[in-house]
C-alpha cells in the first residue's frame, strides 16, 4: 500500500518571546487504520480566466463519506497580485477562509459536503489535489 | 512585524508511477498585505475526557475576513482515535491519530467558529494554534 507523509513546520523567531520552531509529519492513512491512503488526483492547477463563485474542486459524490481520513490540499499560486485571493467552502456556504497569494492549506475531509472556491479576479491560479480512500473503513 | 514561515512537503514513492514530491512555503501575512501577520495564540494543547464538543476559536473574538492560520493537530497514538474538526456545525473532516490540519481562518461573522468533537471519553490531546491579525 502506499506510502505518503505529509510534513508542516512552522518557524517564526519574533511573533512571542518565544521563537515558533515546529515541525511535524504524519503518514497519510486510512481511517482508524495503519494502511495508507489509496487514491490521489494529482495536484491539478487551473488559471481561471474570469473570476468564479462556488466552484466545485471536490464533489462529495465522487467520494466514499463519513468514516474516512480524506486530505485536500489547496494552494493559491497567483503571482504579482497581493489582493487576488481565494475564499474556501464548504457545500452551504459554510466559509473555512481565504488563501491570498502564496497561502496554502491542508485540510481533512468527510467528503460528506462539496469543497468549493471563489475568486475574486480573472488569472487567479490555484493547485489542488485530493489524497483519499475508496472505500470507506 | 513578524515573520511567521509555513512550509508544506508532501511526498509518496509509490502513490502514483510518478514520485510526489511537493514543496511550498509561504510567510503569513495579513489580508491583502505583504504586512506579517501580528498575533498568536502560541502553541497550545487541550486535553479532554469526554465527547463533548470543544470550541477553540470563537469567530466573534476576530476581525472579519482575515487571512488567519489554524494549526491542529491530534496527539493520540491509537489509530483509531480520532477528532472531527468543525465549522459552525458542520463537519469538515477527522483527524485520526498523529495527523494534524493547517487551514484558513476567516472568522466571518460572529457564527464562524472553530470547534472539534474527540472520538472517546478517555484522554485524548490535541495541539493546536490560530495566527491572526
Amino acid at each position: 500500500m502506499a506510502r505518503t507523509q505529509a510534513t508542516i513546520s512552522l518557524t517564526s523567531a519574533d511573533i512571542t518571546g518565544d521563537p515558533l520552531n515546529l515541525t511535524k509529519t504524519t503518514l497519510l492513512t486510512k481511517a482508524g487504520t495503519d494502511t495508507g491512503l489509496d487514491e490521489f488526483t494529482g495536484i491539478t492547477k487551473r488559471i481561471y480566466p474570469a473570476a468564479v463563485t462556488d466552484t466545485v474542486i471536490a464533489a462529495d459524490a465522487d467520494y466514499a463519506s463519513t468514516t474516512v481520513a480524506h486530505k485536500v490540499y489547496i494552494a493559491n499560486d497567483t503571482p504579482d497580485n497581493l489582493t487576488s485571493y481565494i475564499t474556501i467552502e464548504l457545500e452551504g456556504n459554510i466559509l473555512l477562509g481565504r488563501l491570498y497569494p502564496g497561502d496554502f492549506c491542508f485540510l481533512p475531509w468527510a467528503g460528506t459536503l462539496d469543497i468549493m472556491v471563489t475568486t475574486v479576479d480573472p488569472s487567479v491560479c490555484i493547485n489542488y489535489g485530493v489524497f483519499s480512500q475508496s472505500v470507506a473503513s | 512585524m513578524a515573520t511567521i514561515t509555513a512550509s508544506l512537503t508532501l511526498s509518496s514513492p509509490d502513490l502514483t508511477s510518478d514520485a510526489l514530491n511537493l514543496n511550498t512555503s509561504t510567510t503569513l501575512t495579513k489580508a491583502g498585505t505583504s504586512t506579517g501577520l501580528s498575533q498568536s495564540t502560541g502553541i497550545a494543547r487541550k486535553t479532554t475526557e469526554a465527547t463533548a464538543t470543544v470550541t477553540l476559536f470563537d469567530g466573534a473574538d476576530y476581525t472579519d475576513n482575515m487571512a488567519g492560520k489554524i494549526y491542529i493537530k491530534n496527539t493520540s497514538s491509537t489509530a483509531t482515535e480520532f477528532i472531527t474538526i468543525i465549522m459552525n456545525s458542520e463537519a469538515i473532516g477527522r483527524l485520526y491519530a498523529g495527523d494534524w490540519a493547517f487551514l484558513p481562518y476567516g472568522a466571518d461573522a460572529d457564527t464562524n467558529d472553530f470547534k472539534y468533537t474527540p472520538s472517546v471519553s478517555t484522554a485524548l490531546t490535541v495541539e493546536y494554534a490560530l495566527f491572526y491579525e
